[in-house]
């Protein structure tokens, strides 16, 4: 009863319906993107989802590459998939920052924010006039984020970088797969991703440092390197057994058991058991409690030794091929340990679950028209977690952000224009420009 | 009359952010207490890691007989009485045992609690309320507390109260990432078992969970600096790595469809994979059209770039298969260094498009690399406790607050008269009390 009171109380106080009765906790931050494909422009996704205001700037035209990125060339209301998933929460501008006057627009925009985030090569911001070394002059505050593949400095510098490039260089592929394949490269942008999102992390302490301090500072960050952080034992085993670590397929050579087998039906299921307690459970679960007192089994270490990690895991995956998935996920919830279904896009869509919590969100915008799409990771009480819209076409805020952020007068904006140092979208190649049904007015913001 | 030299950007910004220089300078979270009490969790452990990477004063609570997570390691290989998977996360924080399910046990947590900034727990959900000691009691005691529950299935929502336990590789399999990776099967009719959907080596769902928390913790910190408000904050390490999905919904509503496994290819950029070489394999990429026009230009197929010359054609699967041979026929001519140095060099003096090569590095050639030891993304450091190890460090370089790592972890209680003696002001007498007992 009392846990009952307690997920009435957990719901009452994160309810995602409540989402915009309540405030947003980086309402006060403004930051400005200038970058291009995932490792970039995630992070500012990120923390727009946390209530920052984000103008990505783009060049005019073709604006980010990001904008193909899309399965199978197949464009969902003209806005590439991929890009969806980071222009949410953005003003979307495009000025060509190559240029001095572009420059100078963009240093305007930096003078009134809060985070610089790019993630072009080693220099090149600074050539332009833009890199930390000039902005920190007009905005001593300014915390500023170079992401890229190796850093600003070092023997790798010259060395042009993508996604996949951490995930092998770092070891992420060779220690990831199964031992008679090759090294896997994740099926996700996982360097980008989780590049951006612990990029973040470093974003946020310096903003409780200048919360204390008023002083804002340069971050620098290779993808590559912060993948080497996530390779949990990696190193420290390494280091002790002059071994390298390969890679063991599904199962976790670290913890037992945990692996990914068949069941009856047809489905892959991960079934896990941290504890002693959890692996008790199991064993009730398949029907064996002496597995948990026998002395191959009893303790995690024991379990861990070779043999007896393989003879338990040939008996799970025997035990489940003679359950449905249905089966095994009540018996798990009843003796608690941990089992779960490889979930897609179909199951995530259809997971009552996940639309209660805003993973799977609805989101209706003016442009693009209504979807789903993947949404807010951490709730908070508070100050929860939002998508407002899903992205725009190609320079398509520039007016509204020069004049209500800016306060250009209509004419600089329009002299602008006609000089091209802003523009919108070009037609070709698609992603860019607004979705052929687009009325030709909804999602204009006047200015 | 001569003009210093400007200095070249590199070098002026490595005077600054030098990770070498990193012990000099302040620590951005050095004012804030957090209260870890994750339990055979290492998403809890990561996100109070990188707290205490940060600065902050991290006080880790274990059991009287300590964290099962301590034996999470490859085999059950010990060091020191403890595994190299909860070796590596011990990262600063300073190492208690209090026994939270005694009454005393949960009072002095929540003397503790009053005083800190930041809870992290990763029990079953309700689990920390049963005992009293929940955010919706904690709160009552100091409302600036910001208070944060990591969990598979979350705090709410239909399936919170499920009872099924939080391990990696099942928040790795919710995710999402897992049904997308991996081999798919060369005959359709007789899957290998090592062609199946397939996980992450390393704890990626646990690593993405605890990144998710701090990200969170930290906005929290900055709202409570003007609002003076704490918050509960619930992070499904599930979610936390499916959102780093690149388009699993939206495909599925727009096109009635599941993005298919198709191995090293992508669904969404080609080329982008794994070639063979003489002599290992090579990573090659050419994606937007200036790219690719590089590539074909490199290995010297004008033909391919008129065959396939917008992405409509290159996303096309049957032709990828077509288009990846054309340019294995180069690849499994030249060796790494060949393709590498003929690639950097088109790079270097022609430039019109940039084609990205890279080497399928194992751990161990990584870790012998130059490059990583010289940014300290790797360093061997010498433990008080442990003695000499090699970590990989948080990638950031900072101006003025770079992480660090002072101490990779403690014994189970190590810290327990220290802590107890500086919060509470429990002196030997008092801790002899409470061992008798079996509180710590």
């Amino acid at each position: 009863m009392a846990r009952e009171d307690y997920f009435k109380w957990a719901e009452s106080v994160l309810d995602p319906s409540k989402t915009f009765e309540k405030p947003e906790a980086l309402a006060d931050i403004k930051i400005v993107e200038l970058c291009t494909l995932i490792l970039g422009p995630s992070l500012p996704a990120y923390l727009s989802e946390l209530g920052a205001t984000v103008f990505k700037v783009e060049l005019p035209g073709m604006g980010d590459t990001m904008r193909s990125l899309t399965p199978f060339a197949k464009f969902f209301n003209g806005a590439a998939m991929g890009w969806l998933k980071e222009a949410r929460n953005k003003y979307h501008l495009a000025i060509d920052v190559r240029v001095q006057e572009g420059a100078e627009l963009f240093k305007e925009l930096v003078k009134r924010s809060d985070v610089v985030v790019e993630n072009l090569r080693a220099g090149t911001m600074d050539k332009w006039g833009i890199g930390y070394r000039q902005l920190r002059e007009i905005n001593p505050r300014i915390i500023y984020i170079a992401l890229n593949g190796f850093g600003q400095w070092g023997p790798y510098l010259e060395r042009p970088s993508y996604d996949a490039i951490a995930q092998s260089e770092s070891g992420e592929a060779w220690i990831s797969g199964f031992p008679d394949k090759l090294p896997m490269k994740a099926g996700i942008w996982l360097a980008d991703y989780y590049g951006g999102l612990v990029g973040a992390v470093g974003v946020l302490a310096a903003l409780a440092h200048r919360d204390r301090t008023g002083r804002g500072q340069y971050i620098e960050y290779s993808q590559a390197e912060n993948l080497m952080r996530a390779m949990d034992w990696t190193w420290l085993y390494q280091h002790f057994t002059g071994k390298c670590r390969e890679r063991y397929g599904n199962r976790d050579v670290s913890i037992c058991p945990a692996d990914i087998v068949p069941s009856k039906d047809g489905e892959m299921v991960a079934i896990g058991a941290a504890t002693d307690k959890q692996f008790q459970g199991l064993c009730e679960a398949m029907g064996k409690p002496e597995l948990a007192r026998d002395p191959r089994f009893a303790t995690h270490l024991e379990r861990l030794k070779e043999e007896n990690a393989l003879e338990l895991l040939a008996t799970i995956r025997q035990w489940a091929a003679g359950k449905t998935y249905g089966e095994i996920d009540e018996l798990a919830g009843r003796y608690g340990f941990g089992a779960q279904k490889v979930s897609n896009g179909k199951d995530h869509f259809e997971d009552e679950h996940l639309r209660k919590r805003n993973f799977t969100y609805y989101v209706d915008d003016p442009i693009y028209g209504d979807f789903y799409e993947e949404g807010i990771a951490p709730k908070l009480s508070e100050t929860p977690g939002r998508i407002k819209w899903a992205g725009k076409p190609v320079g398509f805020d520039n007016e509204y952000v020069l004049k209500r952020f800016l306060g250009l007068k209509t004419k600089k904006i329009k002299y602008l224009k006609e000089k091209n140092i802003i523009g919108k979208w070009v037609d070709v190649p698609p992603g860019r420009k607004p979705p052929e049904r687009w009325d030709g007015k909804s999602g204009i913001l006047l200015a | 009359m001569h003009m210093e030299k400007e200095k070249s950007w590199g070098d002026w910004i490595r005077e600054l952010d030098d990770p070498a220089k990193n012990r000099e300078k302040p620590e951005a979270l050095d004012h804030i207490t957090v209260l870890d009490v994750s339990y055979a969790n290492m998403a809890g452990c990561f996100c109070t890691s990188t707290l205490a990477e940060f600065g902050a004063n991290v006080i880790r609570i274990e059991p009287p007989d300590g964290d099962p997570a301590r034996t999470f390691s490859p085999w059950g290989y010990m060091h020191m009485g403890t595994g190299l998977g909860y070796l590596n996360e011990g990262r600063n924080k300073h190492h208690v045992t209090l026994n939270l399910e005694s009454e005393e046990g949960q009072e002095i947590f929540r003397k503790l609690a009053r005083r800190a900034d930041v809870v992290v727990e990763t029990f079953l959900p309700g689990t920390m309320d049963a005992w009293g000691i929940g955010y919706r009691q904690l709160k009552e005691l100091n409302p600036r507390l910001i208070y944060c529950a990591l969990y598979t299935y979350g705090q709410f929502g239909p399936k919170a109260a499920c009872g099924k336990a939080d391990v990696d590789v099942v928040d790795q399999a919710y995710s999402g990432v897992v049904s997308v990776s991996g081999e798919p099967p060369e005959d359709p009719q007789n899957p290998k078992p090592s062609e199946v959907p397939t996980k992450q080596g390393n704890w990626m769902g646990w690593y993405a969970g605890g990144a998710w928390a701090s990200v969170a913790i930290l906005a929290a910190l900055h709202y409570r600096v003007g609002s003076g408000k704490g918050q509960f904050i619930d992070v499904s390490p599930a979610e936390a790595y499916g959102r780093c999905i690149n388009y699993g919904i939206t495909y599925y509503y727009g096109f009635k469809d599941t993005i298919p496994r198709v191995g090293n290819y992508d669904v969404g950029v080609f080329p982008y994979t794994y070639f063979k070489c003489k002599d290992g394999f090579a990573f090659l990429s050419g994606f937007a059209d200036p790219n690719w026009k590089a590539l074909c230009t490199i290995i010297n197929r004008p033909d391919l770039q008129q065959q396939f010359p917008t992405i409509f054609e290159r996303l096309n699967v049957d032709n990828m298969k077509v288009m990846y041979k054309e340019i294995e026929k180069w690849t499994t001519a030249h060796t790494y260094d060949e393709i590498f140095d003929a690639v950097m060099d088109y790079n270097k003096n022609i430039g019109q498009g940039v084609v990205v090569p890279g080497r399928i590095s194992s751990p161990m050639d990584t870790m012998k690399a130059e490059n990583w030891w010289v940014r300290m993304a790797l360093e061997t450091i010498d433990d008080p406790h442990y003695g000499e190890v090699t970590i990989a460090n948080h990638a950031h370089k900072m101006t003025e607050t770079p992480p660090r790592v002072k101490w990779i972890c403690r014994p189970v209680g190590a810290d327990n008269y220290y802590v107890y003696a500086r919060m509470l002001g429990y002196g030997p007498k008092r801790l002899e009390e409470l061992k008798e007992k079996g509180i710590i």
